[in-house]
């Protein structure tokens, strides 16, 4: 980020190729939109870029790239908020939203390999469960697992004390817990 | 620890901490001996586990292959797009410089205006001031009449020591 700061745009280039599917995963599974968590992962990193001269290397790169992202995710959320709220859920292979509930039958799912359907229920019980949690655990579980992010990391990134993420993860994972126990047992 | 006893919130809320890696030494401790201790919370912390490893199933996307290249020249795009004499500290300070040197050549324009014409052109008390010698004369201005004859007569010397020697008898 320093060579960033410097005007060395190949660095910058090198941050946006390493975080980008990052912030497109948290996004997307925060939203279930990929062509919002493509433009919104955009966003992130153009913020970046503009704040790149008042950079301080105070935080780690990661914790403060996924501050950013959760601003934006609130603020984003936040100019939705008069609209209908309808979970959605993002199919696999395309950008266009499904509602969740509905059972998502390929149009060829006499040919898919009962293994695959399994999987893909599997999916969609997951992203179901995920769409039960509030946005906050939603964030805070998805930097946990996907980014393996501490307590302190997600606190610092949610501006939250790392006992408040302790408090949200716990919530989180027991009601992770009641809506997929079915599914390991 | 009952073995079957339901575990309390908080250390369900540490349970689950433990299960990452967050407690410290001692609150380690305590939940592996409780771990040893009761069935439930094995089966809790079996359960929150399995579950939580069910989140590898969401989908994780990749981006379009062109999305760094996008990015990148947006970004650039969008710094080099606003030049610099278009941006609103540039204005800004153009405007207050710009305010600042009218004001600076109208004052000086006065200065010089003002040294001009109190160098170039006499008012009338410096005129009058000027003429004062002649005014306090104007008299015997007047009485004398014609200047030429009051030369003449005066390199007449005889005929002044003459007018003088009458205006004694007088």
């Amino acid at each position: 980020m320093l060579r960033v700061k410097d005007g060395d745009d190949g660095a910058f280039a090198q941050i946006v190729q390493r975080f980008q599917n990052r912030l497109v995963g948290v996004f997307t599974n925060m939203f279930a939109d990929s062509s919002l968590a493509e433009d919104l992962a955009q966003e992130v990193f153009l913020r970046v870029y503009r704040a790149k001269q008042g950079y301080q290397p105070t935080a780690k790169l990661s914790t403060w790239i996924f501050q950013i992202a959760h601003n934006l995710a609130s603020n984003s959320r936040r100019s939705k908020g008069r609209k209908k709220e309808v979970q959605f859920q993002q199919s696999l292979s395309g950008s266009q939203p499904v509602a969740f509930g509905e059972e998502r039958l390929p149009e060829n799912s006499s040919l898919m390999p009962t293994r695959q359907f399994e999987k893909s229920e599997l999916q969609d019980r997951v992203q179901q469960a995920m769409s039960l949690l509030n946005e906050r655990q939603r964030m805070a579980v998805l930097l946990h697992r996907f980014e393996g992010m501490s307590y302190a990391d997600i606190g610092e990134a949610m501006d939250l004390s790392p006992q408040a993420v302790k408090s949200l993860l716990s919530r989180a994972r027991e009601n992770l817990r009641e809506a997929l126990e079915s599914f390991v047992q | 620890m009952d073995k079957l006893s339901r575990l309390t919130p908080e250390d369900r809320e540490n349970l689950i901490a433990y299960l990452d890696g967050e407690l410290d030494e001692q609150a380690t401790r305590h939940m592996e001996s409780m771990l040893v201790e009761s069935s439930v919370a094995r089966n809790d912390v079996e359960a929150l586990s399995r579950t939580y490893d069910l989140l590898d199933e969401l989908p994780r996307p990749n981006v379009p292959n062109d999305f760094v290249e996008r990015t990148v020249a947006t970004a650039k795009m969008e710094h080099v797009s606003v030049p610099i004499s278009k941006r609103p500290w540039f204005r800004k300070t153009t405007q207050i410089l710009t305010l600042c040197g009218w004001t600076t050549l109208l004052v000086a324009s006065a200065a010089v205006g003002s040294l001009v014409s109190s160098r170039y052109f006499q008012s009338q008390d410096d005129v009058l001031i000027e003429k004062l010698p002649v005014i306090e004369n104007l008299d015997v201005y007047y009485e004398v009449d014609n200047l030429e004859f009051l030369n003449r007569l005066s390199a007449e010397t005889s005929l002044l020591n003459e007018m003088a020697r009458e205006a004694n008898d007088e």
